[in-house]
């Protein structure tokens, strides 16, 4: 295990450069030229290169691909065109509400998922299944922005339950007299409408990937045997059938919370999240480099140690698997 | 072996679950605890209503400000911000958009042989509680000339040295004349010595002084302006208190008694204009600063305590030609295309009457500027004698057809296979605009310049491409055929004719896209641009406007609307002028509405 580790760690290292490399390259073969977002037509060409120059982009390609490498590898990211800040500061900034969001709401579909993806699985064709199926299906492809727009509408502005957008009241954070514990809760109220809306998308693709491994495992001869031996349905289901049908959810899991980080720009937009998927967007469409650049190899770098941790997992959910 | 395991395997199966369900297992029930329970003691604004303020405006914005340093924000969100905070020495007054002294006590006083002006300043106070003195408008002026800051360089480069001669009173000396000192100098935001001297010694240490500069992040901007930053919750809201020691305080300036009469203003952050208009409605904000859509308007209207505010932009929407091709190059083939134009149908279908017609490229709204006396293409004329004018003048510039748009009863037709006065036949070109999901009214005016164009058999294809692509096609590469753009919050000074049009502009990354050359046009826009007297300004700007009218480089489409919306139950007096009332006027005069109100 220890040597398949380390193989691991050496091909995500390679991985990682060439990906460093495809960033830099992909960026500054997109349209756009990020001096031009700056400017407006009271500067002159004159002031426009000098913008340019101050940005590093008056450099050769190879020679501002040498210095992005030397700052990759000394820990330096750069600095966002835009906001001027040292973009790891911005997105530290963000990260976390995109992680309390995102990743919350991921854990919370996969576990409702999965739980109803048994229970479809186990009534195959009867009403609970269809229902359930159905209901996965038409979710599922609902389109995100609408439905939370819709639910923006129906329960933050006419029955006026929860807030319109945003992550938190102003007046609450203002309040000299808001403790901690007022103030957290205040980002849970308005967390529930844009996790409820992510939980009805996201729940149904557990719920189908659980349902059909479900169907798979329960045809294996050791769930006949399970039977006859008289367990009971329950423990069937629970015990012997579910544990082996864990592993493709695990991989889906594993995944979708490591591609969480990235948010989701749609969400964050509509809901006025302030994380990186909106981030991340300003950023390709700014032509910010150096911010996008950092967003990337950071989604890039969580997504291959999530596949990494998705493998060892494997070996720990089925014991027939070793490396 | 035991003959009957059931019990003994059931247990075996009962596995106790692991660290890592444990841990999302919790993660959820405090999430769905969580969430439930905040819902029950909902912490919204009502809870905290003891240690709220009503005397607050809530301004929903649809982004944050990207830097609250002045030298780099090149961003509208950051400028609503930096304007409140920043002041400068002269401001447009809201009625005739006439320049008044604002930090500076009167108007300057020129000496023209010597190019020497010399201005006073009011007495005020930074929000620090400091003097703000002559030394903060040389400090500013020398700084940027030092640094060559991108933003304003140009509007220093020809201020040859600038000399507080006392503490009230600064000396500028000018390299040449410069029309544009008054208007663009010293409406340049004033910067505080004592906050940026510490900065750009330490800037200066480093190999790139100017980078270093652009890179501070600035946490306590510190300002003259009526409002003062009190906290920025990253991606959330920004908070200002009202800059206790504003000059204008009391004061009457342009006949309007200023404030600030209100407590602070907090910037809202809404991703979508939906959900700002929704949080209008409801109340959450006061207003909503951005451009109102029209399919937005009826819902808003019917809320009694909304009221829409419409102004005029200083903006220019329009199509452009690239000069350096043919046919572009042929003033008689731009006649015909502005001919098929229908600027009237594009405000009523496209904008749904959300805009006003461009008679000329300075907006109407620039009552200083505009000049509505210039040459028009099929005014008034029906869609049929539009198609027959423009056949007129390509049919007597010498193009021809296979099939004519216009019979030989006089009918129209569809027109097909024009053929060039060279007897080659005219090849499909494009017309470049931003995607919809940009601007949808470029892209569909885009695609209807197109369709009028077929009719009489010129074969054109609206594309619309991504924003940036198209500016480096435009500008950089000059690789194009036509294009829809357009330029929002147009400077008030109208320098830009000269980047547009004058032909020293017509390079890789210069302002003069369209290859246009003229020059009696660059000798008259050289003139404005070192006419003092604004009477004789003028008229040399109207000229330069007759010229573009009947040159025909660009084609003005619209000038659209801003309507905005404003809870007048709130908040009453907001000040309308030209590009809103989201304006230092409206900030400086609003007072609580009271119910009588």
């Amino acid at each position: 295990m220890k040597r398949y580790v380390l193989g691991r760690l050496a091909q995500i290292f390679v991985i990682l450069f060439v990906i460093l490399t495809v960033l830099f390259v992909l960026f500054r073969l997109a349209p756009g030229d990020p001096v031009e977002r700056m400017i407006d037509p009271s500067m002159t060409p004159e002031d426009a290169q000098i913008l340019k120059v101050e940005l590093g982009l008056d450099q050769p390609l190879w020679v501002q691909y040498i210095y992005y490498l030397k700052n990759f590898f000394t820990g330096n990211f750069g600095h966002s065109f835009h906001y001027g800040e040292p973009v790891v500061e911005i997105i530290a900034e963000r990260l976390p509400n995109t992680i309390l969001l995102f990743t919350t709401a991921v854990l919370l579909s996969a576990l409702v998922g999965i739980s109803w993806g048994k229970i479809a699985s186990w009534h195959k064709g009867k009403k609970v299944d269809i229902l359930l199926t159905i209901a996965s299906l038409v979710t599922h492809t609902m389109f995100l922005p609408w439905l939370a727009l819709l639910f923006v509408w129906i329960f933050g502005y006419k029955l006026d339950l929860f807030p319109i957008t945003g992550l938190i009241y102003p007046e609450v954070w203002l309040d000299p007299q808001a403790g901690f514990f007022r103030k957290g809760l205040d980002v849970l109220y308005h967390m529930v409408l844009p996790l409820f809306t992510l939980f009805i998308i996201y729940f149904g693709t557990y719920l189908l990937v659980m349902r059909s491994s479900m169907l798979d495992t329960l045809r294996e001869d050791y769930i006949v045997t399970a039977r006859a031996k008289g367990l009971t349905e329950k423990d069937i289901r629970n015990r012997h059938a579910a544990p082996n049908a864990y592993l493709p959810v695990v991989t889906s899991v594993g995944l979708s919370l490591a591609f969480s980080i990235n948010g989701g720009a749609l969400t964050e937009t509509v809901f006025s999240w302030p994380g990186i998927g909106r981030e991340l967007v300003f950023a390709v469409s700014q032509n910010d480099y150096p911010l996008a650049q950092a967003s990337f190899l950071l989604i890039a770098t969580v997504v291959l140690f999530a596949n990494l941790l998705v493998d060892v997992l494997y070996a720990y959910l089925d014991p027939r698997i070793r490396y | 072996m035991h003959c009957f395991p059931v019990k003994i395997s059931t247990a075996s199966a009962r596995r106790a679950p692991s660290a890592i369900e444990r841990i999302i297992r919790l993660w959820a029930i405090v999430t769905i605890l969580g969430a439930g329970f905040s819902f029950i003691f909902q912490p919204g604004p009502l809870a905290a209503q003891d240690a709220w303020d009503d005397k607050v405006l809530k301004v929903g914005v649809l982004e944050e400000p990207r830097t609250l340093n002045l030298w780099l924000a090149s961003d509208s969100w950051s400028s609503k911000v930096l304007e409140l905070i920043y002041d400068r020495l002269y401001e447009r007054e809201p009625q005739g958009l006439k320049l008044i002294p604002w930090l500076a006590k009167t108007m300057p006083v020129c000496d023209k042989t010597q190019c020497v002006y010399t201005l006073t300043l009011r007495e005020a106070q930074w929000s620090d509680g400091t003097p703000f003195t002559a030394h903060d408008v040389v400090f500013t002026g020398n700084f940027i000339k030092k640094f060559k800051v991108p933003r304003y360089y140009s509007r220093w480069n020809f201020v040859k040295s600038i000399k507080a001669v006392d503490d009230h009173t600064v000396k500028f000396v000018l390299s040449r004349p410069k029309a544009t000192f008054l208007t663009r100098t010293l409406t340049t935001p004033i910067a505080q010595k004592k906050q940026w001297e510490p900065i750009m010694a330490e800037a200066q240490k480093t190999k790139k002084p100017l980078q270093s500069l652009l890179r501070y992040k600035m946490e306590n901007p510190v300002g003259t302006g009526p409002f003062a930053l009190k906290t920025w919750h990253r991606g959330t809201f920004v908070y200002m208190t009202r800059n206790e020691h504003f000059f204008g305080r009391g004061v009457e300036i342009a006949g309007r008694k200023l404030g600030p009469y209100i407590h602070g203003i907090i910037f809202k952050t809404y991703g979508t204009s939906d959900a700002a208009i929704l949080a209008l409605r409801k109340g959450t904000i006061d207003f909503f600063w951005y451009g109102i859509q029209p399919g937005y308007l009826d819902s808003v209207k019917r809320d009694k305590g909304i009221k829409l505010f419409y102004n005029q932009k200083s903006a220019l929407y329009f199509m452009g030609f690239n000069l350096r091709r043919t046919p572009f190059n042929d003033l008689n083939f731009r006649r015909a295309v502005a001919t098929l134009i229908d600027d009237n149908f594009i405000i009523r279908r496209i904008l749904q009457d959300s805009g006003s017609r461009m008679k000329s490229v300075v907006p109407p709204g620039n009552t200083i500027y505009h000049c509505a006396d210039v040459t028009q293409y099929g005014e008034g004329l029906s869609r049929n004698n539009r198609i027959k004018a423009a056949y007129r003048i390509l049919k007597d510039a010498g193009y021809n057809w296979a099939v004519p748009p216009v019979n030989a009863q006089g009918e129209v037709v569809p027109g097909k296979g024009m053929i060039l006065p060279n007897g080659k036949p005219l090849k499909p070109f494009t017309i470049l605009t931003p995607p919809a999901d940009y601007d949808p009214h470029r892209a569909m005016s885009g695609m209807m310049i197109q369709e009028w164009l077929r009719i009489v058999g010129i074969p054109a294809v609206s594309r619309p491409m991504s924003f940036g692509a198209m500016i480096q096609k435009i500008k950089a590469r000059h690789d194009f055929d036509c294009f829809v753009l357009g330029y929002a919050r147009l400077s008030l000074d109208p320098g830009w004719l000269r980047s547009f049009f004058h032909s020293s502009q017509d390079r890789p990354r210069g302002w003069n896209m369209t290859g246009y050359k003229n020059p009696a046009y660059d000798a008259l826009a050289d003139t404005a641009e070192n006419t003092l007297d604004q009477g004789k300004r003028q008229a040399v700007v109207f000229e330069l406007q007759r010229i573009i009218a009947r040159d025909l480089p660009f084609i003005p489409l619209y000038n659209p609307l801003l309507v905005e919306g404003a809870r007048i139950d709130r908040f009453k007096d907001w000040v309308p002028m030209l590009e809103g009332v989201g304006n230092v006027w409206s900030f400086c005069e609003i007072k609580p509405a009271t119910p009588a109100d």
